[in-house]
């Protein structure tokens, strides 16, 4: 049964992306891959966990269809990866369920194969003889009778005409060993399979920091010591740094791009050194037995300070990219920052939580992962492409139109639209309807497999239009 | 640990994986001598990817009172996403290239089996263990 089901499966993943790009195939991958896990693990999802990531995975699997992004197909392995790792062991953090998932995607079959040995020894014995046997069997005479072909071929010019014209043609290898590399997928996931030590250690972790034995009171005072002054400093530091900025920020002409440019990129450069280290710092003095000491007050006010001032800092930028955004229109660099900012945020509170719920590293590193991996599926939403274009030609002050011609196809509509009904400078234009044309005419010679939602668009825009554009 | 043994094993195993591979891109009755002849190179490469990688972390682990169950379940997880982390790369550079393909699929496969045959545990045939309880 479960060597059928496989065999269908690889059978099935060899008609899907053999010679194909992605597309409607990854989403019906997506479904296979679910029944896959769901025939070999049926319990395992019952688990709310594992519904929930069941959940995820199908809708990355519908956004690859609908939005066909980078970012969607990216969502939509890790979404496999995690939804793996999970049907193994729900209860782990994400980050050993990723670990547990690329495990199993890559090497489950060989696990499980050693693993088959250790446990059921007896039983195996017999099969792996009959195994080797039959490659005995197969292999040697093969090899024999090859190496003899190739010797009796310059012996006899007729013989040798004979094996010239033997045509294996018609037996599509590649095909074939395609379907094996889908074998070797399907087989591995089939039964998912766990690191032990980075599980156990995992599961044996709660998010409480506890009290060490050795609770020096002498040497805890020199520690709170030098934490309150390095703290302090800090903290003045960041408030004069914070004041010229705010100063900054009222003085600057925002018409002016590179000064802006430069404002967002230098305030992003200094945000990342000064995040960073003030959680290291933040960790290094709040690792451990700190956390008990009675007199900690002032140390964790100060550190809470230190937050609430990076936050500050975080709204700045943000204050600094909006105005750039407003000016000058989305790119992806625009949009990373806000999501660096987003995740900086969410770090701070974290580490805010970490301090005043005295909680370990790993809690931090656990909801962390977390979060990145919600903001990835959110992300993975949105049409990027798409969206950046009909934002800078709706709201932009100044439009860079060579930036959006240089994006992928996915604006492509949206742009021929905006030239039918602006005049465009004549090389613009022409990229413009070139790279319209190139997108209808690749979406016109794409196979079911690598069908689209722009497919089914393109469609309905042609018998709309009552012209021949959308098939030339 | 028999490491001649696994050398060759894992040698046959790479060139089998290289040259079915490679063969279903292009096959000639001429290249059949390539075929055995390129076992002797082959079999440098895997020796010295086992001597370099495997052999030393079941040496240092066993002199650190790890059996090789334990050092398979601690450190092939980590070997294998590393191996197959570079393999995917090697293969994404050359722009997949058939030749690529076929070198860093059988680097991949041999070198799991490898892993398995360093820690797979040594059958004992039926009659010698007759032989040897009488």
């Amino acid at each position: 049964m479960k060597h059928l089901t496989i065999i269908i499966a690889s059978i099935l993943f060899s008609t899907l992306f053999y010679n194909q790009k992605i597309g409607l195939n990854l989403s019906i991958f997506s479904i296979i891959s679910i029944l896959i896990l769901l025939v070999s693990n049926t319990q395992k999802f019952r688990n709310k966990t594992t519904i929930i990531y069941t959940l995820i995975y199908l809708l990355t699997a519908a956004l690859v269809f609908i939005q066909h992004t980078s970012l969607s197909i990216l969502a939509n392995v890790l979404a496999l990866i995690t939804l793996v790792g999970s049907v193994r062991e729900s209860k782990s953090s994400i980050y050993v369920q990723w670990y547990n998932g690329i495990y199993t995607s890559i090497a489950g079959y060989i696990h499980r194969n050693l693993y088959k040995i250790d446990n059921e020894e007896k039983e195996t014995s017999k099969k792996d003889i009959d195994v080797l046997h039959l490659a005995k069997l197969v292999g040697i005479p093969l090899m024999f009778i090859t190496v003899f072909i190739v010797l009796y071929r310059n012996g006899n010019p007729i013989f040798s005409d004979l094996i010239s014209k033997i045509d294996f043609s018609f037996i599509n290898l590649k095909w074939i060993l395609f379907t094996v590399l889908g074998y070797y997928l399907f087989s591995n996931i089939f039964s998912p399979v766990q690191v032990d030590f980075a599980t156990n250690k995992d599961l044996q972790t709660g998010n409480i920091l506890q009290q060490s034995e050795t609770f020096s009171t002498e040497i805890l005072v020199k520690e709170k010591q030098l934490g309150t002054i390095l703290l302090l400093l800090l903290n003045i530091l960041i408030v004069f740094y914070l004041t010229t900025d705010i100063i900054s920020l009222n003085t600057i002409k925002w018409t002016e791009a590179p000064m802006l440019s430069s404002q967002v990129h230098n305030g992003i450069n200094a945000l990342i050194a000064s995040i960073l280290i003030a959680i290291v710092i933040i960790l290094y003095f709040f690792r451990g037995n700190l956390n008990f000491y009675e007199n900690n007050k002032t140390l964790k006010n100060l550190a809470f300070t230190w937050i609430i001032l990076n936050t500050i800092l975080v709204i700045l930028i943000a204050a600094k990219n909006y105005n750039y955004i407003t000016a000058f229109g989305l790119t992806y660099k625009r949009i990373g920052v806000n999501v660096y900012l987003f995740l900086t945020l969410i770090g701070l509170i974290t580490t805010f939580l970490k301090v005043s719920k005295v909680k370990n590293l790993w809690f931090l590193f656990r909801i962390n992962t977390q979060t990145a991996f919600v903001l990835l599926m959110i992300l993975s939403v949105v049409n990027w492409d798409n969206s950046i274009t009909k934002y800078n030609i709706n709201h932009a002050q100044s439009l860079d139109l060579n930036y959006l011609i240089n994006l992928s196809d996915n604006n492509a509509v949206l742009l021929n639209e905006y030239r039918k009904s602006n005049n465009l400078g004549s090389n613009q234009s022409n990229r413009i309807i070139t790279k319209h044309r190139n997108f209808v005419y690749k979406l016109n010679s794409r196979n079911w497999q690598e069908y689209t939602y722009s497919n089914f668009e393109l469609k309905s825009l042609a018998n709309t239009s009552r012209n021949n554009e959308y098939f030339k | 640990m028999n490491i001649l043994s696994n050398i060759g094993k894992s040698s046959l195993l790479a060139m089998s994986i290289f040259w079915v591979i490679n063969l279903t891109y292009d096959f000639n009755w001429d290249y059949i001598p390539f075929v055995f002849l390129s076992l002797i190179p082959i079999y440098f490469c895997c020796a010295i990817v086992i001597l370099l990688t495997i052999c030393p972390i079941f040496w240092f682990s066993v002199s650190e009172g790890f059996n090789r169950q334990q050092i398979f379940k601690t450190y092939f997880p980590i070997y294998a996403i590393i191996i197959f982390g570079l393999c995917s790369y090697g293969i994404y550079k050359t722009k997949t290239d058939a030749f690529a393909i076929s070198f860093f699929v059988s680097a991949y496969i041999s070198t799991l089996h490898s892993w398995m045959w360093f820690v797979k545990p040594k059958k004992v045939n039926q009659n010698e263990q007759t032989t040897l309880c009488k």
